[in-house]
């Protein structure tokens, strides 16, 4: 996907005043975060669960090179072929390869971010193949002229049914519908024809289990269920991370899965598929395919960073965030949006190009809170906001004022001496109202609000007094 | 895959490993990993204990479910939107099939799997079509493996005798679940099917209710891709 | 018992009242209140915006200076919240230093928490007449468990009625730095908890940190409310709320 991250302010700043955005985003917060909270009381036991889970995601991550054998041992064994790409150049090469091989013309694809990362549609429409994405979100945005995803599973989030109707009018050339029970028929009568012709199915993982060599995939809509049952090759293109031991860790990871995305406690369909299909079976995949990508993923292995490799790719830490609510996904500029995003963005793209990822956060900690796998979100956006001091990518200002600050907190006789003539100074600032309206330096407070001013003596000095007189 | 690792050469696209591009990059991702994780080469102790691992299949904590997974099922069944019949025997299957259909409105043909050719649908009025569908049949009608309580969930086996399209073609899904085969959780579904079948079929499908999509606005709608109806006749 | 009081920097040079309210709190709590005058930064912002080398100065430095009291109780939940959970981070890789700074940590406490929980007070100085709204602090709630500590402190406050918000665990949007590096989020967040607090008619926000509170008294009066008040939880326990 293209990469814009580097203007992460100036488009945070147009969603911020884009109303109809900011409606819908006010609108899901409540639903997605309300939802989740009913959920999780369904589980008697759901922070032990969460510990649960990390155990099982950690245990695989720090034996990744072992589960990946014997991941790629059992799928081979039940018929299918592992494919491994260092890059998501190299990623699109193998799916073209297997379309040529196969003579395959139509791919109809569920939803895979990985495929996001390389741009997978349209390397495929380069090569003169069609792709049809078919949940219904990442269709109304791929007949957008592939308008980016904003949320990690809700794609089409930001829009209205309005803006949907006008699209499929126009695309499909039918009179506009106002329901969104009719959007929903209409998009229906149209995937349905794709998924009777496509002969190339495409999906992502939710997890790939080790012991059976299977993939795991869950969907409301039932399309990634379609798009694995109809097509004569199914190719998974997927992380290398994203390995669970057993079917059983499994069903504790899909337990909070669901909860935490969509506050579900299953969603409609979960499928698990193994192989290619048997003697005398109807449906299902000739020839399967597994693309395991690396991108970036064993940088983030290598690197302080490694927890966020954890990842089960839920949403919460985006329904929970507090930036992400009031910005959406978009100003993000890359596949990942909100507190995971920020962490995993800066090692896949490189650090220099998304500076600003890691440091719009508050650190207010709710992503941390909410991460089934206890991912502690806020120390590792702390963690590139170090590794971005050391690279040199700080503005001057900032480090010159932190050194500054830190210089006078040593020293605390000048400290008080500073500080005593600079809440004077404040004080006069803020005049007989009491408040500061613009100040120097920092005009990012206040365009945005005041600045109380103090009220003219430091306590360090009225405490000295306090005792003096005593 | 047992020829030793070769660290990659410059200028490799000119080199004869271009014509094993796959391995290449599986031997640079697993060195890559191995160099991450602070080893060496292949770790035959670490993969020994992941062998270890998987063989004790450990199950982590789960929410406690009444005694009675029967009505669990049924109340989450019901809060999944997948409507419900109970039948003393199979016989009834039929009858009931032909009563659900009338009921809301939907033509009595259907496609369904072998092991209900012996049936008597003509008696009830349905026509049941043994073959598999590719979406002309109103209906399907499938069997299940077993059942889930903690989530109302059925649990599809694919094969021969089992076509999937069945269960995702058709408008409406009908379902024969055996009453004594409800299972509280997910894993004992996966246990059940080590234990009667030893390996996985191609696919496991689970169904938790109608195909739904909350796309435009979250405002949920039945029917996104698969069936709009998906009801479960309980035998037993 | 002897409790050292971290002032933060913030309530030394903004809010000087609220370092003697929380004195009168603690020492009506029956607590030998000690101030170790050097005291200045605890190293918050260094740290947080990825200047571990000056945090880590900062941090040595205010340990000498505290462990020789039996608590150290500060009126933040930030700067508390730096000493227990990211001091000992800071520390992970030095064995002499780590021992002291858990030592310190384990004896850590915010204000709330710690007047409930270890010097058990059973009643308050403070009155107030009317309704307030309780905004929970990020470090606070999510680093130190304050939550219920504030609000059962409060109840025992004759005249006060307590009017919850929604929302009122969400960030008010000040995030230290954050607030000048990304002005606008960071005012449209305050903007939402304005309306929130607001949407009570509450007499008055009561809170337990210096940057949620001039953040938020900030937005309010920018956005042209002069009415709600915006106090810290010591003034209102201590009834010096003018």
């Amino acid at each position: 996907m293209q990469i814009a991250t580097m203007y992460f302010k100036d488009r945070a700043q147009v969603k911020l005043n884009d109303e109809l955005l900011q409606y819908n985003l006010k609108k899901s917060k409540g639903k997605f975060v309300g939802k989740r909270a009913e959920a999780i009381r369904e589980l008697d036991d759901f922070e032990g669960t969460r510990t649960a889970a990390r155990e099982i995601r950690q245990r695989v991550l720090d034996n990744l090179d072992t589960y990946l054998e014997i991941f790629e041992q059992n799928a081979t064994a039940r018929g299918a072929t592992v494919l491994w790409a260092e890059t998501p150049e190299e990623a699109n090469r193998h799916v073209l390869d297997i379309a040529a091989k196969h003579q395959l013309k139509k791919a109809i694809k569920s939803k895979s971010m990985v495929s996001e990362e390389s741009a997978l549609d349209h390397a495929i429409e380069q090569a003169g193949l069609k792709v049809v994405e078919t949940d219904l979100g990442e269709y109304i945005l791929q007949i957008n002229d592939y308008e980016p995803p904003s949320h990690i599973i809700a794609p089409a989030l930001h829009k209205s049914k309005e803006e949907v109707s006008a699209l499929f009018a126009k695309v499909h050339g039918t009179p506009p519908k106002t329901g969104i029970q009719e959007l929903c028929g209409e998009a229906r009568a149209v995937l349905r024809e794709h998924y009777l012709t496509g002969d190339l199915g495409i999906s992502g993982a939710n997890f790939l289990i080790a012991e059976t060599g299977s993939v795991m995939l869950v969907t409301n809509e039932g399309n990634a269920t379609l798009c694995t049952t109809l097509p004569k090759v199914h190719v998974v293109i997927t992380g290398i991370e994203k390995i669970v031991p057993t079917l059983e860790e499994a069903s504790t990871l899909l337990r909070l899965l669901t909860r935490s995305a969509t506050g579900q406690s299953i969603t409609n369909y979960v499928d698990i598929l193994t192989g290619i299909k048997g003697a005398g079976e109807y449906h299902g995949a000739e020839h399967m395919y597994f693309i395991l990508v690396d991108s970036g993923r064993t940088r983030v292995l290598a690197s302080e960073v490694r927890e966020a490799l954890r990842c089960i790719r839920c949403g919460a830490c985006l329904n929970h965030c507090p930036v992400y609510q009031n910005i959406g996904g978009h100003s993000y500029g890359w596949v990942y949006p909100g507190p995971i995003g920020s962490v995993i963005t800066p090692m896949f793209i490189g650090q220099e190009m998304a500076v600003d990822l890691p440091n719009a956060s508050t650190l207010c900690g709710a992503c941390g809170v909410v991460c089934p796998v206890r991912i502690p979100l806020p120390e590792l956006l702390r963690k590139h906001r170090e590794a971005q001091v050391k690279e040199d990518l700080r503005p001057w200002v900032e480090r010159l004022g932190l050194k500054g600050w830190t210089w006078l907190a040593l020293h605390p006789g000048l400290y008080g001496l500073a500080t005593r003539i600079g809440v004077r100074l404040m004080k006069m600032m803020g005049g007989y109202e009491g408040r500061i309206h613009k100040l120097p330096l920092v005009g990012g407070w206040s365009d945005g609000r005041d600045l109380p001013a103090p009220t003219g003596k430091t306590f360090r000095e009225l405490y000295a007094a306090k005792r003096r007189s005593a | 895959m047992s020829a030793p690792a070769r660290p990659p050469e410059r200028g490799a696209k000119q080199s004869p490993e271009r014509a094993q591009p796959a391995n290449r990059a599986r031997d640079n991702i697993l060195g890559r990993v191995r160099q991450a994780l602070g080893k060496t080469g292949p770790d035959p102790t670490a993969r020994e204990a992941a062998l270890a691992h998987i063989a004790t299949h450990p199950i982590g904590p789960r929410p406690a479910l009444p005694a009675d997974l029967r009505q669990r099922f049924l109340e989450n069944a019901a809060k999944l939107e997948s409507s419900v019949d109970q039948l003393a025997r199979r016989e009834e299957i039929p009858r009931a099939v032909a009563r659900y259909l009338t009921g809301i409105g939907v033509p009595p043909r259907a496609s369904g799997w072998p092991e209900f050719a012996d049936l008597p649908w003509g008696e009830a009025g349905v026509e049941v079509a043994i073959r598999p569908t590719q979406g002309q049949d109103p209906v399907g009608l499938t069997s299940v493996f077993c059942a889930i309580a903690e989530t109302g969930t059925v649990v599809v086996l694919a094969g021969p005798e089992a076509p999937t399209g069945t269960l995702l073609l058709p408008d409406t899904h009908i379902a024969v679940v055996d009453g004594s085969r409800i299972v509280a959780s997910m894993e004992d579904a996966f246990v059940l099917i080590r234990k009667e079948r030893g390996s996985l079929p191609r696919a496991v499908n689970m169904v938790s209710g109608p195909s739904r999509t909350g796309d435009i606005e979250q405002t949920i709608v039945l029917g996104a891709h698969g069936p709009f109806r998906v009801h479960l006749l309980i035998v037993g | 018992m002897k409790v050292g009081l971290l002032v933060t920097c913030l309530v030394d040079m903004m809010r000087p009242s609220i370092g003697f309210a929380a004195i009168k709190l603690l020492e009506s709590a029956g607590c030998e209140v000690v101030v170790p005058a050097t005291q200045t930064c605890c190293g918050q912002p260094g740290y947080n915006s990825g200047d571990r080398a000056s945090s880590k100065l900062l941090a040595a430095k205010l340990v000498a200076e505290f462990e020789a009291c039996d608590f150290l109780v500060a009126p933040s939940g930030s700067c508390s919240g730096m000493v227990k959970t990211h001091y000992p981070e800071l520390f992970a890789d030095d064995a002499a230093m780590l021992a002291r700074v858990t030592a310190l940590a384990a004896r850590t406490y915010e204000l709330t928490d710690f007047l409930l929980n270890v010097a058990k007070i059973q009643a308050v100085p403070g009155r107030f007449e009317g309704t307030v709204t309780y905004h929970d602090s990020c470090s606070g709630l999510r680093e130190m468990g304050v939550k219920a500590q504030p609000r059962e402190l409060l109840a025992k406050v004759p005249g006060l009625k307590l009017a919850e918000m929604t929302e009122a665990e969400s960030c008010c949007g000040f995030g230290g730095t954050f607030s000048i590096k990304f002005g606008e989020i960071s005012a449209r967040m305050s903007d939402n908890k304005c309306q929130n607090i607001e949407d009570t008619h509450a007499d008055a926000v009561v809170l337990g940190d210096l940057g949620c509170m001039l953040n938020i008294e900030g937005r309010l009066r920018r956005r042209g409310n002069e009415t709600t008040k915006v106090l810290h939880v010591a003034q209102v326990l201590a009834g010096d709320t003018d």
